[in-house]
C-alpha cells in the first residue's frame, strides 16, 4: 500500500468521525424556517402542461399557495385530493393564487402525473432545482403561503392531510384572505 | 427478580469480555496453552449469561411486567403473544442486546468449531470478538440497560409501535443483525491473519462458508425489510432508498464483492490486500450501519431516539475497531507484496476486478446519498433531502453492468482468454440477449431501461442454462444416465460453482420482478362513496361498502372493494385504516389480491367524516418474481453452505 494511499484512508476515515461527532450535536427533526417573515425570492420557469413562462411577480398583491411536489414522490400522492380540494374551495376568491413547483422532475413524468391525478391549477417546473435551494425545501411535498405584500407567512413540511390540512385552511389561508385588502400599488 | 438476573448476568458478561480480551492478549505473549482455553471458557460464559439476559427479558414481557421501563415503553397488556416476544428487540435497548447476543453465539460457535483446526488463530478471535462484545455491553449496561425498573409501575404499556407489528418485521432484524455479526468471524480471522503475519490463503478457506452465511442473513433480512414496507407501509413500493435501508445494503454490496473476489485469492494468490480490505470495509460499514440506525443522527421513517451521549459513545467505539483495523492493515500492507498484474484485461481475473469495482462504486453511491443531507446540514446549516431519482440514475447504470458480468465472469477462463473461445461461449447468450429485446419490443416495450435489463438478463439467464445444459448432457452421457440423473451428478461435481449459479438465477429473477414492478407500475389515486367505481388499468374498482370492525388491539374502518375483469368478479378487497387503541396510532392497512405474478395493491389511506374514502390502487407486475428470486438465491446459498466438505478445506 503506497503512502499516498494511505493517506487518503486515514483522511477519509477521520473526516467521517468528524462528521458524525458533529451530526450528532443536531435534530434531525429540526427543519430551519428562517424563512418565515421574510420576503418570498422571485422565480420564473415554464408551465409544466403548457411550457409558457411563468414568474412569482405577476400574482404580486394576492395570496399565494406554493406547493412543491414531484411525480416520484408517495407522499405528495396523498395530499393531492386535498389540494385540489383546497383550489376548488377558493378558487373564486379574486385574491387568491395556487401555484404548483414540480421538482426534481422528468417533464413527462410530470405531466402523466398531473393526466392521473387531475390538475386545476398551473404548475411551474423548476428546472434546475435553483427554486427549491432559495426557499430551502427540505423534501417534497412542502407548502408556502405568501401573503399580499409578498412576504412568506406559513411553510409546512409533509403531506396536507388530516388536521394539517383543516388548521391549514382554517387557521393559515382564511385569515389571511380575510383581512384587509391591500391598498393597490 | 427475574429482571435483576439477567441485569447482572449481562454484568458479569461484560466483566468476562475483559477477562477474554486479558486471556487473549496473555495468551499471544507468553505461548501458554491455559490462557487461551480460559479465553474460550470466557466467550463461551458469556453466550450463556447473554442468553439468560435476553430469556429473563422475555419473561419480562410475557409476565407483562410493567415496572420494567422497557417492557412498559415497547408493549401493552393487548399485544398478542407473538409480537410480545417480537418486542424484546422492538426498540433500542433490546435490539442491541439481541445484536450482542447472537455476537456472543456466532463467536462461541466459531471458536468450538475452529478450536482443532486453527490453533494459532484464536488467540485472536478471542480478542477482537471480546473487543466488540465488550463495546457493545458498555454500551447496554451504562447508558442504555433494558432492565432499569420503573418505580411506581404504570397500570399498563405503551404499546409496540404498531408498524412494527408485523411477522416480517419480527425476523427483520435478527437477521439483519445476524448478517452484520455474521461478518465479525471473517473479519476477526483477517484480523488475525493481519497481525499475527499469517497472511496466506488459509483464513479465506476457513471462513467461507461464514462468510456465505452472513451475506444469506443480510440478504434475507434486508429482503424482509422490503416485504414488510410493501405490505405494511402501504405506499406500493419496498424499497425507498431510505437512510435506514441504505445503512444494511452498504455492507451488503462491500460483502457481495468480497465473496467474490476471494475466490481469486484462492484460485491466483492474487488480491491478498484487496480482500483483506473489503473484508474489513464490510465490517466497517455494519458498524457505522449500526451507529448511524443507532444514534439517529440520519432523518428517516424509522424514527428512532436522539441522544447525543450515547451516539457519542457508539461513535467512539467503532471508531477505535475501525481505527483499529485500517491501521493494522496499513502497517502490514507493505508486506504483502502481490501486485494485481493481470495476464489480460479478458480473463476471470479481470472481470473479478470490475465486479469489485462496480460493487465498491456502487457502496459509495449509497453512501454519499446517504450522507450528503448530513454533511449539507453540518457544514451548511441548510437541510436537503437525496429522493430515489439519484439513486435511481445512478445506481441503475452499475447494477445493469453487474448482471452483464455475472453472465460473463464464470465462462471466462482464468489467465487469458482466446477471441474464439470467447465467440464459443457468448454466441448464444448474445443472440439469446437480442431476441429477449426483440420479442420485448414486439410486445409493446419502448422503455430503455427495460429494454438494456431485458438484454443483460436474457444474456446472463442464457449463459447459466446453457452451463447447466452442456454440463448435465456430458454427465448423461459419459455414465450413461439420464438427463436429470446427469444434471444432479454434474452438480455434484462442483456444488460450489452450481450452487453460485443457482443464486446467480435467482438473482436474475429478482432483477426481472425489481424492472417491471418499477418502470411498468400503473397507480391511480381517486375519492369516492359507496357505490363510486375506477379503472385502474383494465380492471374495474367498486366501493361497495365502509364499516367499523374491531381487531385485538385495534380499531378500523374497512373499505369493501369489489375487482372487476370485464364483467366478472375477480377479488374482494378490503383494505382498512386502523387506529391502535393503546397508543392511538393509525396505519393504513394495504389489501393485495395476487393476478399472473403481479399484485393489485389496495389501501384507503383517508375516510372523510362525510363518508368520502381516498383509495389508492396500484399494479404491480410481477411482483412476486421479487421475492420469488430472493428464495432461489437463498436456496443457492444453502446449498451452498452444506455442500460436502471436501480436500477444499485447509
Amino acid at each position: 500500500m503506497s503512502r499516498s494511499t494511505q493517506v487518503i484512508i486515514t483522511g477519509i476515515l477521520l473526516a467521517l468521525l468528524v462528521l458524525f461527532y458533529q451530526g450528532l450535536w443536531g435534530d434531525p427533526k429540526h427543519i430551519p424556517t428562517v424563512l418565515i417573515g421574510t420576503s418570498a425570492p422571485e422565480f420564473q420557469g415554464p408551465d409544466v402542461e403548457s411550457g409558457e413562462l411563468i414568474s412569482l411577480s405577476q400574482f404580486h398583491g394576492k395570496v399565494i399557495v406554493l406547493n412543491f411536489w414531484a411525480s416520484w414522490c408517495q407522499e405528495c400522492k396523498t395530499e393531492h385530493e386535498n389540494l385540489l380540494r383546497l383550489h376548488a374551495r377558493f378558487r373564486n376568491h379574486p385574491d387568491f393564487v395556487m401555484l404548483g413547483v414540480n421538482y426534481q422532475d422528468e417533464p413527462e413524468a410530470a405531466r402523466t402525473y398531473l393526466r392521473l391525478y387531475g390538475s386545476s391549477f398551473r404548475h411551474v417546473r423548476d428546472i434546475k432545482g435553483t427554486v427549491a435551494i432559495d426557499y430551502g425545501v427540505y423534501g417534497v411535498p412542502e407548502t408556502f403561503v405568501i401573503d399580499r405584500e409578498g412576504i412568506i407567512r406559513y411553510k409546512w413540511v409533509g403531506p396536507l392531510v388530516g388536521e394539517i390540512f383543516t388548521h391549514f385552511t382554517q387557521q393559515v389561508l382564511l385569515p389571511l384572505l380575510n383581512s384587509r385588502q391591500s391598498t393597490p400599488t | 427478580m427475574i429482571i435483576e438476573i439477567g441485569h447482572f448476568a449481562v454484568i458479569v458478561a461484560l466483566v468476562l469480555s475483559v477477562l477474554g480480551i486479558v486471556a487473549s492478549v496473555m495468551g499471544l505473549r507468553t505461548r501458554d496453552g491455559d490462557w487461551i482455553r480460559m479465553g474460550r471458557i470466557a466467550i463461551t460464559l458469556i453466550f450463556g449469561l447473554l442468553a439468560l439476559g435476553m430469556a429473563s427479558l422475555v419473561y419480562a414481557f410475557l409476565t407483562r411486567d410493567f415496572s420494567v421501563y422497557y417492557v412498559a415503553t415497547t408493549s401493552n397488556s393487548t399485544l398478542p403473544l407473538f409480537y410480545t416476544i417480537a418486542a424484546v428487540w422492538g426498540g433500542h435497548e433490546g435490539s442491541l442486546l439481541l445484536w450482542v447476543f447472537l455476537l456472543s453465539a456466532f463467536s462461541t460457535l466459531a471458536v468450538w468449531l475452529h478450536w482443532r483446526t486453527q490453533p494459532a488463530i484464536m488467540p485472536y478471535l478471542i480478542g477482537v470478538e471480546c473487543l466488540i462484545m465488550l463495546g457493545f455491553l458498555c454500551l447496554i449496561v451504562f447508558l442504555s440497560s433494558p432492565f432499569e425498573r420503573l418505580i411506581p409501575a404504570p397500570p399498563d404499556g405503551k404499546d409496540l409501535n404498531p408498524l412494527l407489528q408485523d411477522p416480517a418485521m419480527v425476523m427483520h432484524p435478527p437477521m439483519l443483525y445476524m448478517g452484520y455479526v455474521g461478518f465479525s468471524i471473517p473479519f476477526s480471522f483477517a484480523m488475525a491473519a493481519l497481525l499475527s503475519g499469517r497472511l496466506g490463503e488459509e483464513w479465506i478457506k476457513v471462513t467461507q462458508r461464514w462468510t456465505v452465511f452472513a451475506w444469506l442473513c443480510l440478504t434475507t433480512g434486508i429482503l424482509l425489510g422490503g416485504y414488510w414496507a410493501y405490505y405494511e407501509l402501504g405506499w406500493g413500493g419496498y424499497w425507498g432508498w431510505d437512510p435506514v435501508e441504505n445503512a444494511s445494503f452498504m455492507p451488503w454490496l462491500v460483502g457481495t464483492a468480497f465473496l467474490h473476489s476471494v475466490m481469486v485469492q484462492e484460485k491466483r494468490k492474487m488480491f491478498k490486500v484487496w480482500n483483506l480490505f473489503l473484508i474489513i470495509l464490510t465490517f466497517s460499514l455494519s458498524l457505522i450501519g449500526t451507529f448511524l440506525v443507532r444514534s439517529g443522527i440520519l432523518t428517516s421513517v424509522h424514527t428512532f431516539a436522539t441522544d447525543p451521549g450515547r451516539g457519542l459513545y457508539i461513535l467512539l467505539f467503532v471508531a477505535t475497531v475501525i481505527g483499529i483495523a485500517f491501521g493494522a492493515l496499513m502497517l502490514r500492507a507493505n508486506q504483502l507484496k502481490s501486485p494485481i498484474v493481470l495476464d489480460s484485461m479478458i480473463s476471470r481475473e479481470a472481470i473479478f476486478l470490475f465486479n469489485n469495482l462496480f460493487f465498491l462504486v456502487a457502496a459509495a453511491t449509497v453512501f454519499l446519498g446517504t450522507l450528503y443531507p448530513l454533511m449539507i446540514e453540518t457544514w451548511y446549516g441548510a437541510k436537503v433531502t437525496v429522493g430515489p431519482p439519484y439513486y435511481n440514475a445512478v445506481f441503475m447504470p452499475i447494477a445493469l453492468g453487474l448482471i452483464f458480468l455475472m453472465g460473463v465472469g464464470p465462462y471466462i477462463p482464468w489467465r487469458k482468454a482466446s477471441m474464439a473461445s470467447l465467440k464459443k461461449s457468448f454466441l448464444v447468450p448474445g443472440l439469446a440477449g437480442i431476441v429477449t429485446v426483440l420479442v420485448l419490443v414486439i410486445l409493446g416495450i419502448r422503455s430503455i431501461y427495460a429494454l438494456t435489463g431485458a438484454f443483460v438478463v436474457g444474456f446472463s439467464a442464457a449463459a447459466i442454462f446453457l452451463d447447466f445444459g452442456k454440463v448435465s448432457a456430458l454427465y448423461a452421457r459419459r455414465e450413461h444416465l439420464t438427463y436429470l440423473k446427469g444434471f444432479l451428478k454434474a452438480f455434484a461435481s462442483n456444488p460450489r460453482r452450481y450452487s453460485g449459479l443457482v443464486t446467480h438465477l435467482g438473482v436474475l429473477v429478482l432483477v426481472i420482478g425489481i424492472i417491471a414492478s418499477t418502470i411498468y407500475q400503473t397507480e391511480k389515486v381517486v375519492s369516492l362513496r359507496v357505490g363510486d367505481e375506477f379503472y385502474l388499468d383494465k380492471y374495474r374498482v367498486k366501493l361497495v361498502d365502509i364499516h367499523e370492525v374491531e381487531g385485538h388491539n385495534w380499531v378500523a374502518k374497512e373499505g369493501v372493494f369489489h375487482v372487476f375483469l370485464g364483467n366478472e368478479r375477480i377479488a374482494e378487497l378490503r383494505p382498512q385504516k386502523r387506529v391502535y387503541t393503546a397508543s392511538q396510532t393509525p396505519t393504513t392497512e394495504s389489501a393485495i389480491y395476487a393476478i399472473n405474478m403481479g399484485h393489485i395493491f389496495l389501501t384507503m389511506p383517508e375516510v372523510s367524516p362525510d363518508g368520502v374514502a381516498v383509495a389508492r390502487g396500484v399494479i404491480n407486475p410481477l411482483i412476486l418474481w421479487v421475492w420469488g428470486g430472493g428464495g432461489i438465491m437463498g436456496l443457492g446459498v444453502l446449498l451452498n453452505i452444506f455442500r460436502p466438505r471436501k480436500h477444499e478445506e485447509g
